[in-house]
């Protein structure tokens, strides 16, 4: 493996994949990064006080959101990592849009790579499926659904290419799909 | 292997606020939730303890766990909140119906009579003001050693942050006695919006003064023994369980020991299976 330069360890953090849960799913695509952000930012300003505020003004970061499937990737540095995840159960709601959104975060998975919590998120939403599938409402539905799902491909195509654009990490809405 | 437990869910008269309640637990991963009967009587007159409606009358189907195949589980739990000594009644008819049994004294004394001598599973610790005592190791240890459990609940430090601030006073000071064993962390919830989902509530045990094991135990591990604690209350010292055959009460009603399978569990009954 190649060995860490200097300069990486600065950038070294926890990836925390969240899950918004809200009591009305179609209000999840108001949902925008900034608005997660600042409300993460106020919640471990007013938990943790300056201290806090100060630790999450470095390094941390909103690196992804799913609007549809409300599924949010915190970025945040490692050394304190579970002082800002204390803070997240205090969250009640996000203000977006001149609205406010009465929700919650869920962490489903902590990740040192965007990569492990990419496979974990893909494994995650596979098991969704599997628990909406049941809850179709005829057969018809079910073979609809399952269709639009063999339908499905990657837009990056073979499974290389999928890698090195994950090392660059740089487009990382085009590597998440919904479904494997 | 983890479990994830929430042994507090307030049990309000809105039925589709409860199943909501039940649907989002469900997501969030708990496969036991109990849900909680909170009796608090006044010295002015007698008042009913109240009685625990049937699981498959609040709910018709029971949501599938996340992660796992299996239907939630859902027990009955009593907590009587007591301010003074007659409040409690040992024996009393009402309390076989619940699953669980809690009490939350208000008083030194009564703490250290919750501990040493009441045949409880839970003693909750009040959140909603500052404790007027210290927990004194004696009977926190004498708690330990008769496998009764301390409570601490999160939900009303979400709401508002007075309560916030007594609720981490509490669990702080609690923690130093009882140096993080014997602890279970649970919401009290009363909407969906108020629960958090189990890896949050661990790390959340961080600012309740508990260390990362001790946290996650709190969490699945210790619910686990206090279910089985509770079963022992209904038996002979856990060995010795008697239940009408008649009753179809398999799924919810059987012991409440074994958190997957809803059914008692292998190693206890094991020698019975053979012998028949």
């Amino acid at each position: 493996m190649r060995p860490r330069l200097v300069s990486d360890v600065s950038s070294v953090g926890r990836y925390l994949l969240c899950e918004v849960i809200v009591s009305d799913r179609s209000r999840l695509l108001l949902l925008d990064d900034r608005a997660i952000a600042i409300a993460v930012k106020a919640t471990v300003a007013r938990i943790h006080g300056d201290y806090g505020a100060a630790l999450c003004s470095v390094g941390f970061s909103v690196k992804y959101l799913n609007a549809h499937t409300g599924i949010v990737f915190l970025r945040m540095p490692k050394r304190c990592y579970k002082l800002l995840w204390s803070a997240l159960p205090f969250i009640t709601s996000i203000e977006t849009r001149g609205e406010k959104i009465q929700c919650f975060l869920n962490c489903l998975h902590v990740g040192g790579t965007i990569r492990t919590c990419q496979k974990f998120l893909i494994r995650y939403n596979t098991q969704q499926l599997h628990r909406m599938l049941p809850k179709c409402k005829n057969e018809e539905e079910k073979q609809q659904v399952s269709q639009a799902l063999l339908n499905c491909t990657l837009v990056g195509g073979t499974d290389e290419a999928f890698e090195d654009e994950l090392r660059s990490e740089e487009d990382e809405e085009e590597c998440l799909p919904n479904m494997p | 292997m983890s479990v994830f437990m929430d042994l507090n869910l307030i049990y309000t008269g809105d039925r589709t606020g409860l199943r909501t309640l039940l649907e989002t637990a469900a997501h969030l991963g708990f496969s036991t939730v109990a849900i909680n009967y909170v009796f608090e009587p006044t010295s002015k007159k007698k008042q009913e303890i109240p009685t625990p409606t049937p699981i498959n009358e609040l709910i018709d189907h029971l949501p599938v766990v996340q992660g796992r195949s299996r239907p939630i589980r859902v027990l009955n739990r009593l907590t009587v909140v007591m301010s003074d000594s007659s409040h409690f009644r040992p024996n009393a008819t009402e309390y076989r119906s619940f699953d669980l049994l809690a009490v939350q004294p208000t008083t030194e004394k009564l703490f250290h009579a919750a501990c040493m001598l009441y045949d409880v599973d839970i003693i909750c610790i009040s959140v909603s003001e500052k404790l007027p005592f210290f927990f004194k190791r004696a009977p926190v240890n004498g708690a330990a050693d008769r496998g009764v459990v301390f409570e601490v609940s999160y939900s009303a430090a979400i709401r508002d942050s007075t309560l916030r601030r007594y609720t981490i006073a509490n669990a702080i000071n609690l923690m130093e006695s009882c140096k993080g064993r014997n602890v279970i962390l649970s919401s009290a919830a009363e909407k969906a919006l108020e629960l958090r989902g189990p890896y949050d509530v661990t790390n959340l045990g961080l600012l309740f003064g508990l260390s990362d094991g001790d946290a996650k135990e709190a969490v699945c591990s210790t619910c686990r023994s206090v279910l089985l604690h509770a079963e022992t209350r209904k038996t002979a010292s856990g060995i010795i369980y008697t239940m009408r055959s008649c009753s179809d009460s398999a799924g919810q009603e059987g012991a409440p020991g074994d958190p997957e399978h809803g059914d008692p569990p292998a190693a206890k009954r094991h020698k019975l299976v053979l012998t028949q």
